[in-house]
């Protein structure tokens, strides 16, 4: 039990590792884009372009940097919903919106190996009592592994649902499947296990498909 | 050594931060091309000579690393400068290992990235000179 529990914390802060890196690189890129933007501004002045003459560049740069600031708080958002998370063990919280921040975060990862992850989510799920730190992790888990097999220009759909009075998260690889790489974290299956009972939910597998299913908060 | 001899390529994904790099750098009297994956990069590479690629390392399909060591085995001579948002000391280490000139990190200073640029022309001028 002591291995497992290390294990899961070693996993857990790889997690938390692997989304940090993601959003810094996210908004470095937007960061550089400001300040090329801001430079090139100034290069003109010094070369002689003015505003008044070259109103319409000028207008094209200022409307790149605010376009660049307005997709970093988009990041800034989901980072903060996300890291709030982790405020208090169990809460009560919608899963669209919990999976909404964690595939935002993911994204960057996933057009690296040109995937597209998709979201068809139920908005008519309710609320549901459990941890959605611990969920955030669960299905960062299966994505990963399901990106490490799957080939370019493919795509997963990350799907909610109401299946038997339990809540659905359907986790969908749509592509060439490579074959099956060894496995980076050898325990990952143990470690699911272990914290799908920790939800009290179930986990299985339908080809390809993972299913996940979370009990529904009790009113 | 005139600017206007170099040629370089902008390798980025990020079409708006390689656009930007691209007008600042022809301000300085630059010949700039862009590509924006790996693929159209070692395209444009087979139907133009160029001396210098500056080369993002994280980008969909083909990452920065992967073009590196395609560059460096076709092209011995085309240097290459890294630039990245993503790097970490190990990146910079295989990015050495596997040829490249230099390893910067975004946002990056545009003087800095002239004088990079610069001295890896510099270079690839030595080694056709060497190489005759």
């Amino acid at each position: 039990m002591e291995n497992k529990n290390e294990d899961l914390r070693f996993m857990q802060l790889r997690f938390i590792g692997k989304i940090l890196a993601g959003f810094t690189h996210e908004i470095k890129n937007h960061l550089a884009i400001v300040k090329e933007s801001a430079g090139l501004m100034g290069d003109m002045i010094q070369i002689g372009k003015t505003a008044e003459n070259d109103s319409s560049q000028y207008l094209e740069i200022i409307r790149s940097i605010e376009e660049q600031i307005e997709k970093a708080i988009v990041h800034f958002k989901y980072l903060n919903r996300f890291s709030h998370r982790m405020d208090t063990p169990l809460s009560s919280f919608n899963i669209n919106d919990c999976l909404e921040e964690l595939t935002a975060l993911l994204h960057r990862f996933a057009n690296q190996k040109r995937i597209s992850l998709e979201k068809d989510f139920n908005k008519d799920l309710p609320s549901i009592n459990s941890s959605p730190a611990i969920l955030h992790f669960l299905v960062f888990n299966f994505l990963e592994d399901k990106m490490s097999k799957l080939d370019k220009n493919s795509r997963i759909i990350v799907k909610t649902d109401l299946i038997n009075g339990s809540v659905a998260i359907r986790i969908i690889p749509e592509g060439n499947v490579l074959e099956a790489e060894t496995a980076k974290t050898p325990c990952i299956h143990e470690i699911n296990d272990y914290v799908i009972n920790m939800l009290s939910g179930t986990i299985s597998t339908q080809g390809e498909e993972t299913v996940i299913t979370l009990p529904i908060a009790a009113t | 050594m005139k600017h206007k001899d170099i040629k370089i390529l902008i390798v980025d994904d990020e079409v708006a931060f390689a656009n930007t790099l691209a007008q600042r750098l022809q301000i300085r009297g630059i010949k700039v091309g862009i590509a924006y994956d790996g693929e159209q990069a070692l395209s444009k590479l087979k139907k133009e000579e160029l001396d210098v690629v500056v080369l993002d390392l994280k980008m969909p399909g083909m990452d920065g690393m992967e073009v590196l060591q395609e560059i460096k085995r076709v092209y011995p001579n085309i240097q290459v400068i890294m630039l990245t948002g993503h790097g970490t000391d190990k990146d910079e280490e295989q990015a050495k290992k596997l040829g490249g000139f230099d390893f910067l990190n975004k946002p990056v200073d545009i003087d800095t990235l002239e004088q990079k640029i610069k001295a890896a022309f510099k270079e690839k001028i030595e080694r056709n000179i060497a190489a005759q």
